[in-house]
């Protein structure tokens, strides 16, 4: 009867096994979206040696136990070949490592159920075994070492194979409560003997958390040994002063013990440090919020991300790849677990066993529960490990033995249970684990499906220039579709070439260190696929890949043509300059120098951020300048020159000096709103208040992004941001420009000067006639010096090639 | 084309986790089932009793349930209408495979074959159980042997 239910779920959990492993086969396939790749096969070894273990070890249950429990194998067999199979995904030469140690596990676990099932031998031994246990301990302070080379020295190792004695001292000291407890019951408060394992188990607990700075175990300990002497007791005052002694422990520790410190800190203010304390915690709940539901399928997501993936956080690893379903399962999974060893101790035949199965329920349970709730930020993060999950040979050997000790106790003969005296404390147990488990389930899908999509938004979410590498990203193209900036390379490999590199400081980059700025960071919804496509085609994408769909090309309003002549003749001079189509308000030319090559930017790196020149910054639109006697001219058309302040200050308003140009690009913040003496304005700004001499008074609404590429409908405009703005009458306007005429030419001009004597700045102003019938034009130059006939030159050549191209 | 192919084995890897949790969760409720069919099953082998107070002809009644009061009170299983039986004054029960009789506190003493129960006592074909000055005589398995001791 047992056995054939046992094989049931075993076959189950086997085809659960072989699909993760079929699809963690597929997965390159689909992340490059070619069939043309290499594909992961190592992990069917694990399967395979996972197979042959578990096969192996139902064999031998079925000879030794054939009245057991027919539940808890299948359920712990899944637990360790999904954890298995996890590591194997996130780091196949650890998950060779922990195939070999399912394989120790395995033998252990049948040598225990060869013993005698009273369990007897523990019971006698108790006293020889801490002692082990304690003296392995005590020689990692010692010998320990860190098999990853830093950190916490909790292992002792020897020829490639690292055992963290912590790991089986859990499993003793229930052993040894246990076997203490029931011969000293029934146990009155307060006791003399409870005195010796108390002042023993506290001292430990703070031993391990000061000497080894293991903040994990050391709460373990504390917590099973209330749990064993609440069991025996049935009194709640134990809980109480555990609870009490606890809370008194964090304060202390918050206050005194460093890494105690760290880890509330983290736990309550994670967002105050994300790229610090609260690092791992927060690329967790990223993890957690990519899997979303249904997560992003083995193999497709990127828990790699994540620090130490594969023990501390695979709870987070198997959320991104399976999502809210498949965590939910495994914490059902987990309950299942707990309820039948619960029920295995109830049904145990001597107090003794009884004890020492509600105390391996406890260890399962609350080591489950303290990483997990680590994991989704429920708790602060402590480092242990998830039991038959989690990559760790030490783990998973406890996790097999206790689950061997379980089945003895469980297996089922004629005689009666041992006589108990109240069940409330097993109740209470049952209840607490039960409500941790459903609290983690709630926990979870807060995060993966509530806060998620806001969570993935983040900037320090990597996931976003991992998908750029697999994704095609639109390109940037001027206005007669020459791209400027694009992406090229196979998928896998992705690359953003910026074919006009002195366009960066408008264009920007996108880049996997650095970020995005310019253009590159403000179209980036377009560009990434995530506007401009319809919703069931980004959320089908987002479901079958992960990523969003292939990026759109945006046409900018820039002129090549014109660009590059800007370029040219601005040769080595700082500042910028603005082209603007008058009526329209597209922005032909936008340069700015110096500039710097975005496809170096790996070379140069932090440099530019701290370079004098501000190489970053495009001067056209974020540069701040003094507008000085460039303003002339508006006084003009308003018709005095001796302005009251007040109406300066409404001038300027009407020009938009007050005002950031809505444009989809990285614009300054304007000076404040009524500054007249210390007004600083962008040549854009000032660009689109000269625009008003060629528009008959009106001040246009700026453009540069024209149109997206969409594949339903083709290039669809991109209307402008604001409306054109009504600011001379345009009789003035027009009696002004024409006394700025130039001589036997279409345009008038104007050359300004302003700013200090260290700090001089030339303007000039330019643009065609109000009369004049073609392209309505009005261009900018600004120059960080005292050169007037420069700006004019400059100025003068640019209006005169766009006016006859 | 190898999304859509990896998005229905996805699928079928979610189901297979649930197949997997709902199997366990089916068997464990039959099995529950199961045990609850087995207890209500469970034959309890009738007892029957032949009371003989002072100055009444022998009553003789049968009983299938699990268990059994005597006392004076009418609430009793066994009615006993004589004062030196207190309102609730033994029991019997069928547990383990056999009947076991105790005493509830009461004034006068249940006695098993002349011997005063201080603790539950197994019961057997023959015994006599003593509630005050009432006798009580016991035959199990359907035995209508009544033998007078």
């Amino acid at each position: 009867m047992a056995d054939q239910r046992e094989r049931r779920l075993l076959i189950l959990a086997a085809i659960f096994l072989f699909l993760y492993s079929a699809i963690l086969t597929l997965a390159p396939a689909v992340r490059e979206q070619s069939w043309n790749v290499s594909y992961r096969l190592s992990h069917w070894l694990g399967f395979a040696l996972w197979a042959a273990l578990i096969l192996f070890a139902h064999r031998t249950l079925s000879q030794r136990l054939p009245d057991r429990d027919p539940y808890l194998f299948p359920l712990a067999a899944l637990l360790s070949g999904w954890g298995l199979l996890t590591i194997w995904r996130l780091d196949p030469s650890f998950g060779l490592r922990q195939s070999l140690w399912l394989g120790v596990s395995v033998a252990a676990f049948t040598a225990i159920l060869r013993a005698p099932h009273d369990l007897n031998f523990l019971r006698r031994y108790k006293y020889v075994l801490l002692t082990g246990g304690l003296a392995l301990t005590a020689l990692t302070l010692l010998f320990g070492t860190n098999p990853t080379g830093s950190g916490p020295r909790l292992w002792l190792g020897c020829c490639g194979f690292y055992l963290q004695p912590s790991e089986p001292l859990k499993l003793l000291l229930v052993v040894y409560l246990a076997a203490y407890l029931a011969d000293h019951m029934p146990v009155r408060l307060p006791a003399f003997p409870l005195l010796l394992p108390t002042v023993f188990v506290t001292g430990l607990a703070l031993l391990l958390l000061v000497v080894q700075r293991d903040l994990g175990m050391a709460s373990i300990f504390i917590l099973l040994f209330t749990v064993m002497l609440y069991l025996t007791t049935d009194k709640r005052r134990v809980l109480l002063v555990t609870a009490g002694a606890l809370t008194l422990a964090g304060l202390v520790g918050f206050f005194f013990i460093d890494i105690v410190h760290a880890r509330l800190e983290a736990w309550l203010n994670p967002w105050n440090d994300p790229s610090g304390r609260s690092y791992q915690v927060i690329q967790s709940l990223l993890a957690i919020a990519n899997g979303g539901t249904f997560g992003r399928g083995p193999g497709l997501g990127s828990p790699g991300l994540v620090p130490v993936a594969i023990s501390d956080f695979v709870f987070s690893a198997i959320a991104e790849e399976t999502g809210l379903a498949g965590t939910i399962g495994l914490l059902a999974i987990f309950g299942l677990i707990l309820a039948r060893s619960l029920i295995a101790s109830m049904r145990a035949a001597d107090k003794y066993r009884r004890l020492l199965a509600a105390g391996l329920t406890a260890h399962l349970g609350i080591q489950a529960l303290l990483i997990i709730g680590g994991n989704l930020r429920m708790l602060p993060l402590t480092g242990v490990t998830l039991p038959f999950v989690s990559y760790g040979g030490s783990s998973l050997l406890t996790s097999f033995i206790a689950l061997a000790f379980l089945l003895t106790i469980g297996h089922q003969t004629e005689t009666e249970p041992a006589a108990l005296l109240s069940p409330r404390p097993y109740f209470l147990l049952a209840g607490l684990l039960g409500i941790g488990l459903a609290a983690a389930s709630l926990t979870d899908s807060w995060w993966a499906v509530i806060r998620g999509p806001d969570l993935l938004t983040r900037t320090d979410n990597p996931r976003r220039s991992i998908a750029d590498r697999y994704v095609l990203r639109g390109s940037l193209l001027d206005r007669d579709n020459q791209p400027i900036n694009a992406t090229e390379g196979k998928s896998g490999s992705y690359q953003r070439v910026y074919l006009y590199p002195d366009l960066a400081p408008l264009t920007g980059y996108t880049n996997p260190t650095y970020g995005q700025a310019g253009l590159e960071a403000s179209l980036d919804n377009y560009l990434r696929g995530l506007q401009g496509n319809p919703a069931s085609l980004i959320w089908w994408d987002h479901l079958l890949y992960g990523t969003p769909p292939p990026g759109l090309d945006v046409r900018l309003s820039l002129d090549l043509k014109l660009q590059k002549k800007a370029d040219f003749l601005f040769n080595r001079s700082k500042g910028a300059v603005v082209m603007i189509n008058a009526k329209s308000g597209e922005i032909l030319i936008m340069a700015s120098h110096p500039g710097y090559d975005p496809n170096k930017l790996a070379q140069l790196g932090q440099a530019l951020a701290t370079d004098k020149e501000a190489p970053l910054i495009n001067r056209a639109a974020q540069g701040l300048y003094p507008p000085g006697t460039a303003v002339t001219p508006f006084y003009h058309a308003v018709g005095e020159t001796d302005e009251p302040a007040s109406q300066v200050k409404s001038l300027y308003k009407s020009l938009g000096f007050y005002s950031a140009p809505h444009v989809q690009m990285p614009v300054a913040q304007p000076s404040a709103d009524g500054e007249i003496e210390n007004l600083r304005v962008t040549p854009l700004q000032m660009t689109l208040a000269a625009a008003t001499l060629s528009n008959n008074g009106t001040r246009p609404a700026p453009r540069i992004a024209l149109a997206v590429n969409t594949p339903q409908q083709g290039w669809v405009v991109l209307p402008s941001l604001s409306a054109p703005v009504d600011v001379f009458a345009a009789d003035n306007i027009s009696l002004v420009a024409q006394t700025l005429k130039v001589e036997d030419q279409l345009y008038w001009e104007w050359i300004g000067n302003a700013g200090s004597n260290k700090e001089p700045v030339t303007w000039y102003l330019a643009g065609t006639l109000p009369n004049w019938q073609g392209l309505p034009l009005t261009v900018v130059v600004l120059i960080e010096g005292d050169r007037p006939l420069m700006a004019q030159s400059i100025g003068r050549q640019l209006i005169q090639a766009a006016i006859k191209p | 084309m190898s999304g859509p192919i990896v998005l229905v084995l996805r699928i079928l890897l979610t189901l297979g986790l649930y197949a997997f949790l709902g199997w366990t969760l089916w068997i464990i409720w039959q099995d529950i089932k199961q045990t609850g069919l087995r207890v209500v099953a469970r034959k309890i082998p009738a007892i029957r009793l032949e009371v003989r107070t002072r100055n009444r002809a022998p009553a003789l009644r049968s009983f299938s349930q699990a268990e059994v009061t005597l006392g004076r009170d009418p609430s009793c299983d066994l009615q006993l209408e004589d004062e030196t039986v207190s309102v609730r004054h033994a029991r019997l029960s069928y547990h383990h495979g056999q009947w076991w009789v105790e005493d509830l506190d009461s004034t006068n003493g249940t006695s098993l074959n002349k011997e005063k129960l201080s603790t539950a006592a197994v019961l057997m074909t023959g015994d006599e159980i003593k509630c005050g000055k009432v006798r009580v005589n016991v035959s199990l398995n359907g035995n209508t042997d009544i033998q007078n001791v």
